[in-house]
């Protein structure tokens, strides 16, 4: 039992971790048909922002809203110069933004050294729960409740505000919310910044639950995150969600039982979608 | 019909014969050694544009060909005696078992678009990564392990000279292939997929067999490599290889079969040199970087790279005409 829970939280708390980087990337794509391959890199570079943040002001907090400015920084930067002047090609859009994850690594190095970093977990989070032998990490149900406290918000601005009505629509139609007078572009530059402070806010979250950080881990996140958007299928914000939690689950249970297929089922479980499903499991409706 | 004297194919031929000198005239080591890392890369880059440039599509999975072709070679050299014929053997079997998976991969994929297609090459190849990490009665995982080669390349200048020739005949049938009526489809499935299926033509057999021709010549590339290492783990399965064929294609050239030589010659020299800067000037040991920006300004400004930039400055004298006939309609096929 204690077992089973453990395994639980362990897979809720990755999952959460990969819903924050996949649902930006989820709406991103489904808004203008965008898929940027520099999203994992928004998310190391939160991680190493928010160790730096934290070593700065020693407060958790202000980590996490030092990554979260990092990631809107960033954000801003890959829209303008990098997605931009390339926009509607898909082909270039695919190799220009695979080539800015190779600078945003890279620059990682340069900013913060090649070295992997230690990320600490702040007093108050540290240490654990105990019922009978159970034993719960606070810091992992802290990550589970962030990331069920974004995804409530974010599907309140998307099903009660204006704004989200305009994404929606978006998703669904571009064309016809350009033809209403709507300019898209701005929208999209919004979405997309969203988009990039979700992913910093989680490797902000990812420092403390690893422990270490490197800068290779934005493109071992990235993988995850696509075959989290395929399986959810692309544009559908709950849907990643969804299967943020299951391939957060199947990892960690798989980790454990059968450890050598743990990366292989998750691989699998994508093409298989792709290839029977292609339009994910669950569509984005209206 | 007699055709005028080809300039290029003639200063071609007389580069090859210059760096087919090269081992007569000088007799340094890291030169030998740099060079044939080049010409192997070069393989493999060119087998890279055969997908990229000529038929459009940007697979993230091109390591498995490279990584079949090396561990092929490199389980047969260790486990038969290190002569040329288990050399000439493994290297036949690599590029038939990679022939094999990519026409599978091909039927596969080839079907989705370009972020799909993206995203399914890289988890197959993510796949491959994985078995060949837990494999480990074959491939010794991450560790990898040593084999000898044939005794005739301990003398790294007969080693330099095959891989030299290997890279003329892969650069003349690649050439071959792509000024094919063959090509001129793929080319046309790139620039426009749904006319030219309109026109007749079944795409997606097309672009099968430029995957399968891509993967076979990039086993090539990874049994060469292997066994100029004498080494192999999976690093040759990793996505530092395709990241590496994708930057040296798209700086060289895309589209042309020069550019990714040029490419990879520019890219290899590049680490080599700035590798060495790098213990005075710490940023060199980030080199990359330099590449990763000259790629995203490439992407941006100049798509088909150095070579398409000489390319249009010679051929503005030319009738652009001359070198792509119209692509005809295709034959109809009479149904059963």
């Amino acid at each position: 039992m204690d077992l089973f829970v453990n395994l639980l939280v362990n897979g809720l708390a990755t999952g959460m971790l990969i819903f924050l980087l996949a649902s930006g990337l989820t709406l991103i794509f489904g808004l203008m048909d965008v898929l940027n391959f520099a999203h994992g890199g928004l998310f190391a570079w939160g991680a190493f922002a928010s160790v730096w943040f934290y070593t700065a002001t020693g407060s958790f907090f202000g980590a996490i809203a030092g990554a979260i400015l990092t990631g809107i920084i960033l954000g801003l930067i890959t829209e303008k110069l990098i997605i931009t002047p390339v926009y509607g090609n898909h082909i270039q859009q695919i190799l220009i933004t695979l080539g800015f994850m190779l600078v945003l690594t890279e620059m990682l190095k340069v900013v913060f050294g090649p070295n992997q970093l230690a990320a600490a977990t702040p007093e108050w989070l540290n240490g654990s729960w105990v019922f009978g032998d159970i034993i719960i990490i606070k810091y992992r149900i802290f990550i589970i409740a962030v990331g069920i406290a974004v995804f409530t918000v974010i599907q309140f601005i998307l099903r009660r505000t204006k704004i989200g009505l305009i994404v929606r629509a978006g998703v669904i139609n571009k064309e016809m919310v350009q033809a209403l007078g709507i300019d898209i572009k701005r929208l999209f530059l919004f979405v997309f910044i969203a988009g990039a402070a979700l992913a910093a806010l989680g490797g902000a979250l990812f420092a403390p639950y690893s422990g270490v950080i490197y800068a290779e881990m934005g493109l071992e996140f990235a993988i995850l995150a696509f075959i989290v958007v395929v399986i959810g299928g692309m544009g559908s914000f709950p849907g990643s969600l969804l299967a943020a939690i299951l391939v957060g689950l199947a990892g960690s249970f798989m980790a454990y039982y059968v450890p050598a297929l743990s990366l292989a089922v998750n691989m699998l479980l994508m093409a298989a979608v792709l290839i029977f499903r292609p339009q994910g499991l669950f569509t984005a409706k209206g | 019909m007699k055709k005028p004297m080809n300039w290029s194919k003639i200063s071609l031929i007389i580069a090859a014969v210059l760096l087919a000198a090269i081992p007569f005239v000088s007799d340094s080591r890291t030169w030998l050694i740099l060079l044939t890392q080049i010409f192997i890369f070069s393989i493999l880059a060119m087998s890279y544009d055969v997908l990229l440039g000529y038929a459009g599509m940007v697979s993230f999975g091109h390591a498995m060909f490279f990584g079949i072709g090396a561990y092929t070679t490199a389980v047969l050299l260790d486990r038969f005696e290190p002569t040329l014929l288990v050399f000439s053997l493994s290297i036949a079997a690599g590029m038939l078992i990679a022939g094999i998976i990519s026409f599978f991969v091909g039927l596969l994929t080839l079907r989705l678009k370009d972020h799909f297609f993206a995203m399914l090459t890289l988890a197959l190849s993510g796949l491959f990564l994985v078995l060949a990490e837990k494999w480990r009665s074959v491939t010794n995982g991450n560790d990898g392990f040593t084999f000898s080669a044939p005794d005739v390349f301990r003398d790294r200048a007969v080693f330099y000279l095959t891989v030299l020739a290997l890279l003329v005949v892969v650069y003349f049938a690649l050439r071959r292939f792509t000024n094919s009526p063959l090509g001129r489809v793929l080319i046309a499935v790139r620039e426009n997929e749904q006319r030219t299926k309109a026109l007749g033509y079944r795409t997606l057999a097309y672009k099968v067999i430029a995957s399968v021709v891509a993967g076979v010549t990039a086993s090539l590339a990874g049994s060469l490599y292997v066994v100029s290492l004498r080494f192999v783990n999976t690093s040759v399965m990793a996505m530092d290889v395709t990241l590496d064929a994708l930057l040296m294609t798209i700086i060289g050239g895309v589209g042309t079969l020069i550019g990714p030589i040029i490419g990879a010659g520019i890219i290899e020299l590049a680490q080599h040199y700035l590798s060495d800067l790098a213990g005075e000037y710490p940023l060199f040991e980030r080199w990359i970087i330099f590449f990763g920006i000259l790629y995203i300004l490439a992407v941006i400004f100049f798509p088909t790279g150095i070579a398409g930039f000489f390319k249009s400055l010679f051929s503005r004298r030319r009738r652009p005409e001359a070198d792509a006939p119209p692509l005809e309609p295709a034959k109809p096929e009479v149904p059963r």
